[in-house]
Formats: structure tokens, C-alpha cells, sequence
């Protein structure tokens, strides 16, 4: 029981659970609204390829797309070897 | 003039939406408004309990819908409550036993029988939920302070918006001793969390699980603070903008602690 009262009196003050709890939803609710269907990268992924081989010919099989998260940010990593930039590319249809 | 139907819903299951549509149901009938409740948790009803009125079902919210009955032979009359009606849900069929027009239809059949029509809306974002909202004109979501329902009731705020409902929240189950000690959410947290309008905070009460338990209405009992602030959600609900949102933390407080803020020494 001393012990307790001990480590009581000394422990640092921790956030009380109901504001550990507010924090953590609003993390939780922004990874929630980040999150990416399979279905829509995929159709931005060839969204991607249409316009980039109006430009360039690429190796479309070994194209990738990813969706890279850090604590504070989320970045949309295209990754794609040309083969060759198109001559007539920047002259629109 | 037509009715208007409100959804009740929340997301999650077990926060309060049954209770609530039930409490609010026979608050707005106390009102003077002709009210039906209609439970589309279908499959696993239970609106019928909590109201008592489980032995008098005869048709269901299905058979109305397919057009197997007519809405009086339906609504099932309150003993208690004048002008207070309940379409109770089948059974024996599952969630898919009714299409969004189905739902539509219906809704339009309701509005010119009732002055409000509050929709029991399941647990889930499925085709039950689909069903609940498709005909609804306006959306209460029941949110309790803990982070499994707050985040449910934030998805479920994102699709009634994706349908061009605006919800208005009820922050339902406040513990004011445990939010007193920081142990619990409150509901200013949940508020802001979520960022919709609040139109009312409910305290956890024995007395929502004894009036559950005998199936009489909560709103009746002039001593049980969330029947007390459930009429006054009904009432807010119908317009009367000018009822209070009592705190439950400010309502909670002793004798002592209320002299204390009358003179100046504010505590909380």
C-alpha cells in the first residue's frame, strides 16, 4: 500500500483517459478518411497510364503505384521506367 | 400537410437507437403530434418490446411495404399514449426482404397518414441502413461517449451528408462522475470530434432499464432525467428551438456545489 502511494505521489502525471480518448479519435478519423479502395487506385493507376503514354512510352507492367503514410503526411509514390520520350508527345489530340 | 420522417440511426450497435426512437416516439405523440415508430431492423426486431407492445403484432413493416396490408392494420395503437403508433419489423425476413423503393413508396404512404414517422434504423451501413434513410427527410444519430461509437457515428454522419441529410447528434449513456474525474469523453468532445449540431445529451439512468424491462414509456416518469431529456429533444426536434440543452455535468451538481456557483465559486 505504501508502495502505491509512493508511486502515486512521484509517477508523472499521465493525460486522463477521456482526453487520451478525444486524441486518439481524431487520429483514428483522419487515417479513416486517408484510407484508399483497391478499386479507386486502380482506376487512377490507368488514369496515370493514359496520360503518361501520351507522352512517353513506358513499361506499363512494371509501373507502380503506392500510397506511402507517415505520422504527418501521406504521399502518392508513382514509380515507372521510360523507355522513350514521345517526339510529337506535348502536341495535343 | 405532410408528415416528416426521421431516421434514427448511429452505426454502431447497442448505443441506444431502440430506446431512443422509442423515448422520442411517444415524447413527440405526448406533444400532440400523430406519431409512428417503425422498426426496420428487420429480422432481429426488438422496437416492440422496449414498447410493450410485442403481443399484438398482427402485420409487419414487410407486408406493408409489399402492399399485403393497409397502414391502419399495421400501426399497432399505444395503450398508454394517445396518437403514438407502432409498424413493427418482420421477423422472419432478413434485410434484403425490401428495395430502397420499395422504401420510398412507403415513406410516401406514411407522410399523409402521420404527422412524424420515426424510422429505427439497424446497426450496420448495409442494406438495412440504406432502407432506413433512403425516404427519410431529416437524421438523428445516437452517439455514446466511448471511441467505438463516436467513430461509427462519424461514418454514418459522412453518408447521411452523401445524401444530402444534414444529422443532428445525441450524445446518449453520459456518466457526469466519470467525465467529472477526465475517466470518460464528454460530450464537448464528442461534439467536436464529430463537428454536427447537438440537439440533446442523455444521462445514464436506471430508469431507461427498468421502464425497458416493463415496457412502459421513460418519458411518463417525471423523476428520470433521460426521460426528462428525451421530451426535451422531442420538443427541440419540432421546432422549439428555445428548450434548453441541459448539461448533465451542471444538472448533476449538489446542493452545495450549486450554492457554490450561485455566489461565485464555480468548481467545473
Amino acid at each position: 500500500m505504501l508502495n502505491n502511494l509512493f508511486s502515486r505521489m512521484f509517477k508523472e502525471k499521465e493525460a486522463p483517459p477521456g482526453e487520451v480518448a478525444k486524441k486518439r479519435l481524431q487520429f483514428a478519423l483522419i487515417y479513416d478518411k486517408l484510407e484508399v479502395s483497391d478499386e479507386m487506385l486502380e482506376n487512377l493507376q490507368n488514369d496515370i497510364v493514359d496520360v503518361l503514354s501520351r507522352y512517353f512510352e513506358i513499361d506499363k507492367a512494371s509501373l507502380r503505384l503506392d500510397i506511402t503514410r507517415q505520422e504527418d503526411l501521406s504521399a502518392l509514390v508513382l514509380n515507372t521506367p521510360i523507355i522513350a520520350a514521345k517526339k510529337r508527345g506535348h502536341e495535343k489530340k | 400537410m405532410e408528415g416528416k420522417i426521421i431516421v434514427i440511426t448511429s452505426g454502431k450497435g447497442g448505443v441506444g437507437k431502440t430506446t431512443t426512437t422509442a423515448a422520442l416516439g411517444a415524447a413527440i405523440a405526448l406533444e400532440g403530434k400523430r406519431v409512428a415508430v417503425v422498426d426496420m431492423d428487420i429480422g432481429l426486431r426488438n422496437l416492440d418490446v422496449v414498447m410493450g407492445l410485442e403481443n399484438r403484432i398482427v402485420f409487419n413493416v414487410v407486408d406493408l411495404a409489399k402492399g399485403r396490408c393497409k397502414v391502419h392494420q399495421a400501426s399497432i395503437k399505444d395503450r398508454r399514449i394517445e396518437n403514438l403508433f407502432l409498424i413493427p419489423a418482420s421477423q422472419s425476413d432478413n434485410k434484403t426482404a425490401l428495395s430502397t423503393d420499395d422504401m420510398i413508396r412507403l415513406c410516401k404512404k406514411l407522410r399523409q397518414e402521420f404527422d412524424v414517422v420515426l424510422i429505427d434504423c439497424p446497426a450496420g451501413i448495409e442494406q438495412g441502413f440504406e432502407n432506413s434513410v433512403v425516404g427519410a427527410d431529416e437524421a438523428v444519430v445516437v452517439c455514446t461517449p466511448e471511441v467505438s461509437a463516436v467513430r461509427d457515428a462519424d461514418r454514418i454522419i459522412g453518408l447521411l451528408y452523401a445524401r444530402s441529410i444534414t444529422p443532428k447528434l445525441i450524445v446518449n449513456r453520459i456518466v457526469p462522475r466519470l467525465v467529472q474525474s477526465g475517466d470518460m469523453l464528454s460530450h464537448k468532445d464528442v461534439v467536436d470530434v464529430l463537428s454536427i449540431e447537438l440537439i440533446g445529451l442523455v444521462c445514464m439512468d436506471d430508469f431507461v432499464i427498468t421502464s425497458t424491462n416493463t415496457g412502459t414509456p421513460v418519458v411518463l416518469d417525471k423523476d428520470s432525467r433521460a426521460g426528462q431529456a428525451f421530451r426535451r429533444i422531442a420538443m427541440r426536434l419540432l421546432g422549439n428551438t428555445e428548450v434548453p440543452i441541459v448539461d448533465p455535468l451542471e444538472d448533476n451538481k449538489g446542493f452545495w456545489n450549486r450554492i457554490g456557483s450561485k455566489i461565485g465559486l464555480r468548481r467545473i
